[in-house]
C-alpha cells in the first residue's frame, strides 16, 4: 500500500474479468455478402474506425474468430454455408446481424432469399438500416460489449447452463 | 407519346443517325432469308427502339453469323442474350438476342420463338461467353439448348425444383437445403 | 457433408480433406515431366466465404503444384431475383431495387434505369435534371474505380491505397449525403424527374472534392504504379487479348485494356457526353497492370468531366412536363378531386408505361450496364433483363487463369471488378 492509501491491486469476481476481456477483444469474421459489405468495410475503415472497440483483427477463419457479423442478404443457395460457418465457429460465439436483408430479409421477399438469418442460427444484435449508418453499427458493438459485460447474451447463459435461451428473456435488460 | 417518338438527349437520335443504314440491312436480310425471317419490326412505324428481326430456329445460327461477318452489318458483339415468357402464345418462349457493331456503334435486336419442348440452336459456336447465358436461360425459363445434354444450373441451386421466371411461378415459393452444395470434381476432368 | 468433403470419382467413401494422409488424398495423375512429385494434382474449392473472393463467388480447381489447370467458376449466392421483383413492382418502385445492383456505384443505376423508362414513355426531362444526373454518374464511376483498385491492392498486400482511396470515398458520400440523403443506396432518380434538386453551392463542393480527389490520386499512383512488387504481381497477369474480349463480350475497363476502343458515352453519346471534353483510356496488353492503369486514367477522366458539368450547370426546373409520373402538388391533392384521384392513382396502381421495349445501355464503371424492357402496357414491366458486365467478365475468369498460378486468381479477380450485385441480380 503507498503513503496515501492506494493500492495497485483491486478485487474482482474472475467473471467480470473475463467478461471484460471478452468484450475488448471481439475478433469479428466479416461475412459479407452484398451491399453491406461496403459499410462494414467503411466501418473498419479509418473514418468510422471499428478497431477502437477491440474489434480490430479481422479473422476470415471462423476456427479464430468471435464476433460473426453477418453483412447482406443471405438466399437458399447461401444458407447452408452460414450455418456450416456458424456451427465451426468455437465458443464463446456471438452474431451481428448487420442491415436489413440479413435481420428479416429487407426489401426482398422472393423465393431465394432466407428472411432473416435468426431462422438459421441465434442472433445478438440486430443492425437495421439499408444499410445502416456506421453509427449505428458502432453502436449495436457498444451493446454488445454492454451485454458482454453484464453476461447476458446467449453465448454467456449457454455456457452458465448448457442450454440455449428464448430471445423473449433475452431481450429484457437487467434492472 | 411512346417509344415511337424517340427524345434527343436518350438515344432519340439514333433513329436519324442509323435509319439509313438500318433500312439497307433489313432489305438484304429480306432478300437473303426469304422466308426464314418470319417478320421485322422498324423503329418509329412499331413498338420499337432497335430493328427487330424475327427468325426460325432453324436459320438462326446462319443468321447470326451472316449478320458478324458480312460487310455492311458487322454485328460482331453480343452485348446482351436473354429470354422471356410469351405465354399463352404458342410457342412459348421468345429468345432474344441484342447485338452491337464496335466499327458502326449500332445496334439490332434478334428474336426466336421456341416452344416448351424443343430444343433451341446454340451460338456457343459464334460466341463463347453465350455458354452462361444459356445456363441462365434454362436456369430460369427451362428452355434446353442444343449440344447440352448435361446443363446445370447457374443462379438458383442444382437441387432447386421449377424455373423462377416463367410466369405461373410464385415469387414466394421458398425450398431450403440441409448443406451447401458440394463442389462437383468431374467437371474439372478433361474433356 | 460438409465443405470440406469431396467425393472423388471410383471413391466410394467421401475423403475428408483437412484429415486424411497427403498421399491418399491427391488424385492419380500421368507422368509429367515437370512435376516435382508424383501425384500433386489436387482439387481445391475456393469457397463461397473467401476473404479474396469479394462477395460471394466460388471457384473450383484443379491445381498442378501451383499451377491452375482447369477450373469452373459459381456464383448464385446473392440471388435475389430481381427480375421477377420487376414483374410485381410497379415501375416506380423498382427503383430502389436498381442500387443494389452494382451498390460502389448505386447513382449510375438509377439514372440508367429511369432513363430506360423514359425511353419507352417518351419522356423528355429538362437541361438541370440531365446535368445533374451526368454529375451523379460520375461520381459513383470515380467512387467505383476507388474501391476496385482498393480492394484489389489489399488482396496484394498494398493497404495504403484502400484507405486513402476509401476516405475520398467518404468525402463523397457525405456530398451525396448533401444531395439525396442516403450514402450507398441512394435510390435518387425518379422517371421524369429527381427526388431533390441539389442544394446550392453543391457544385463548387463536388469540383473542391474533384480537386482533393485528384492529389490522392496522383499521390497513389506514385505508390503503386513503379512497384516493383505491383508490377511483378500484375505485369503478364491475366493477359485477355482482343479477340478473346469479343469473344467473351468484355466492356468496360477490362476491354478498353485489351485494345477494344469502345466507350458508350463517346460512340453512342446520351446526356450531354457530345458536348464534354474527354480521352478514353486505352491500352493494348490486357493484362491485369492495363487495367489498373485504365481505370487510374478513367478517374482522372470523369474528375475532368465533373469540372466542366459543375461549371455548366444552370438553375431551372428539375421534373419534367408530363404529368403522367409525377404526383402533383399537395394543395391540388387535397383541394381537388383530380389530383386526389390522380394522386390515389400514382400510389396505387402506378403509372401505365405504353407497349413497348428498348434497351438501354450505359457506360457504367464496369462496362455496359443495360436494361432491356418489354412492356405490355401494364404498370409493371412485362419483362426486365439487366445486363450486368460482371456477369460476362466473371465467365473470363475461368479461360483467363488457365495455366496461371494459384496467387494469380486473385490478382485477376481484384482486377475484374467482379460485383455480386449485378453478376446475381
Amino acid at each position: 500500500m503507498g503513503k496515501d492509501g492506494s493500492t495497485s491491486i483491486f478485487t474482482t469476481k474472475l467473471d467480470v474479468l473475463a467478461n471484460w476481456g471478452r468484450k475488448n477483444a471481439l475478433w469479428p469474421l466479416p461475412f459479407g455478402t452484398s451491399c453491406c459489405g461496403i459499410e462494414m468495410m467503411a466501418t473498419l475503415c479509418s473514418d468510422y474506425d471499428m478497431s477502437r472497440f477491440g474489434a480490430e483483427v479481422v479473422r476470415f477463419s471462423p476456427r479464430q474468430s468471435d464476433l460473426l457479423i453477418c453483412a447482406g442478404i443471405i438466399n437458399s443457395k447461401m444458407a447452408p454455408v452460414l450455418k456450416t460457418i456458424y456451427d465451426q465457429m468455437t465458443e464463446p460465439k456471438w452474431v451481428m446481424s448487420f442491415g436489413a436483408c440479413a435481420s428479416s430479409g429487407g426489401i426482398f421477399n422472393v423465393y431465394s432469399v432466407a428472411q432473416g438469418i435468426d431462422t438459421i442460427i441465434p442472433v445478438d444484435v440486430y443492425v437495421p438500416g439499408c444499410p445502416p449508418a456506421p453509427e449505428g453499427v458502432i453502436h449495436a458493438l457498444m451493446s454488445l460489449q454492454e451485454a458482454i459485460m453484464q453476461g447476458r447474451t446467449r453465448a454467456q447463459i449457454r455456457e452458465k447452463f448448457n442450454q440455449d435461451i428464448s430471445p423473449i428473456n433475452f431481450l429484457k435488460e437487467k434492472q | 407519346m411512346n417509344i415511337k417518338q424517340q427524345v434527343v438527349t436518350n438515344f432519340g437520335s439514333e433513329l436519324a443517325r442509323f435509319e439509313a443504314d438500318w433500312r439497307s440491312q433489313v432489305e438484304r436480310i429480306k432478300a437473303r432469308f426469304k422466308e426464314a425471317v418470319e417478320g421485322i419490326s422498324f423503329p418509329g412505324t412499331d413498338f420499337t427502339d432497335v430493328p427487330i428481326v424475327r427468325v426460325k430456329p432453324t436459320s438462326l445460327i446462319e443468321l447470326l453469323s451472316f449478320m458478324k461477318i458480312e460487310a455492311g452489318f458487322d454485328y460482331d458483339f453480343c452485348a446482351d442474350f436473354t429470354a422471356s415468357d410469351e405465354s399463352p402464345r404458342e410457342p412459348r418462349f421468345d429468345i432474344i438476342y441484342n447485338l452491337f457493331s464496335t466499327t458502326r456503334h449500332n445496334r439490332i435486336r434478334v428474336k426466336m420463338g421456341i416452344a416448351e419442348s424443343e430444343e433451341a440452336p446454340s451460338i456457343r459456336s459464334l460466341w463463347a461467353g453465350a455458354d452462361w447465358s444459356e445456363r441462365e436461360i434454362w436456369d430460369m425459363f427451362g428452355v434446353r439448348f442444343e449440344g447440352r445434354p448435361n446443363i446445370r444450373r447457374i443462379l438458383m441451386d442444382n437441387r432447386w425444383k421449377g424455373h423462377p421466371l416463367r410466369k405461373d411461378y410464385s415469387i414466394y415459393s421458398y425450398q431450403i437445403f440441409p448443406n451447401p452444395e458440394p463442389p462437383y470434381p468431374e467437371y474439372l476432368e478433361d474433356e | 457433408m460438409d465443405l470440406r468433403t469431396i467425393n472423388f470419382k471410383n471413391k466410394d467413401v467421401p475423403v475428408d480433406v483437412l484429415t486424411s494422409a497427403p498421399a491418399s488424398v491427391f488424385v492419380k495423375s500421368q507422368h509429367d515431366p515437370d512435376d516435382l512429385w508424383d501425384d500433386s494434382r489436387l482439387i481445391v474449392n475456393i469457397g463461397p466465404t473467401h476473404p479474396a473472393m469479394h462477395g460471394t463467388f466460388r471457384m473450383v480447381a484443379r491445381l498442378n503444384g501451383e499451377t491452375i489447370e482447369k477450373s469452373y467458376c459459381e456464383f448464385g449466392y446473392t440471388h435475389r431475383a430481381k427480375e421477377k421483383l420487376a414483374e410485381t413492382k410497379t415501375y416506380h418502385q423498382f427503383v430502389v431495387y436498381t442500387d443494389r445492383l452494382n451498390y460502389c456505384s448505386a447513382l449510375h443505376n438509377n439514372v440508367t434505369y429511369a432513363m430506360a423508362v423514359e425511353r419507352l414513355m417518351g419522356i423528355e426531362v429538362p437541361e438541370r435534371n440531365i446535368w445533374i444526373r451526368m454529375m451523379c454518374c460520375e461520381i459513383a464511376r470515380v467512387i467505383d474505380h476507388l474501391i476496385c483498385i482498393g480492394i484489389s491492392a489489399v488482396d496484394l498486400g498494398a493497404f495504403s491505397f484502400f484507405l486513402y482511396g476509401f476516405h475520398q470515398r467518404e468525402e463523397a458520400y457525405t456530398l451525396i449525403e448533401k444531395l439525396c440523403g442516403a450514402r450507398l443506396t441512394t435510390s435518387y432518380t425518379r422517371i421524369g424527374g429527381l427526388m431533390h434538386d441539389a442544394p446550392d453551392g453543391w457544385e463548387k463542393e463536388v469540383k473542391a472534392w474533384a480537386k482533393q480527389t485528384r492529389e490522392t490520386i496522383d499521390e497513389m499512383d506514385r505508390l503503386l504504379s513503379g512497384n516493383k512488387i505491383w508490377c511483378k504481381r500484375t505485369i503478364g497477369v491475366g493477359v485477355f487479348n482482343r479477340e478473346q474480349c469479343m469473344e467473351y463480350s468484355f466492356t468496360g475497363p477490362p476491354a478498353r485494356a485489351a485494345g477494344l476502343d469502345i466507350d458508350l458515352r463517346r460512340d453512342t453519346p446520351y446526356m450531354y457526353y457530345s458536348n464534354m471534353e474527354f480521352d478514353v483510356p486505352t491500352r493494348s496488353n490486357g493484362d491485369c497492370f492495363d487495367r489498373y492503369l485504365v481505370r487510374l486514367a478513367e478517374i482522372r477522366e470523369s474528375l475532368r468531366i465533373l469540372e466542366q458539368c459543375a461549371d455548366k450547370i444552370k438553375k431551372g426546373p428539375i421534373w419534367s412536363e408530363d404529368k403522367r409520373t409525377r404526383i402533383p402538388e399537395k394543395e391540388k391533392v387535397y383541394n381537388t378531386m383530380e389530383g386526389m384521384i390522380h394522386h390515389f392513382k400514382f400510389f396505387m396502381n402506378g403509372f401505365q408505361v405504353p407497349e413497348g421495349e428498348a434497351y438501354t445501355a450505359h457506360e457504367g464503371a464496369n462496362g455496359e450496364m443495360g436494361f432491356y424492357i418489354i412492356s405490355k402496357g401494364g404498370s409493371s414491366a412485362h419483362r426486365l433483363k439487366v445486363r450486368g458486365p460482371s456477369f460476362w467478365h466473371y465467365q473470363g475468369l475461368s479461360p483467363m487463369t488457365e495455366g496461371a498460378f494459384l496467387g494469380d486468381v486473385v490478382a485477376n479477380l481484384g482486377s475484374l471488378n467482379v460485383i455480386a450485385g449485378e453478376l446475381d441480380r
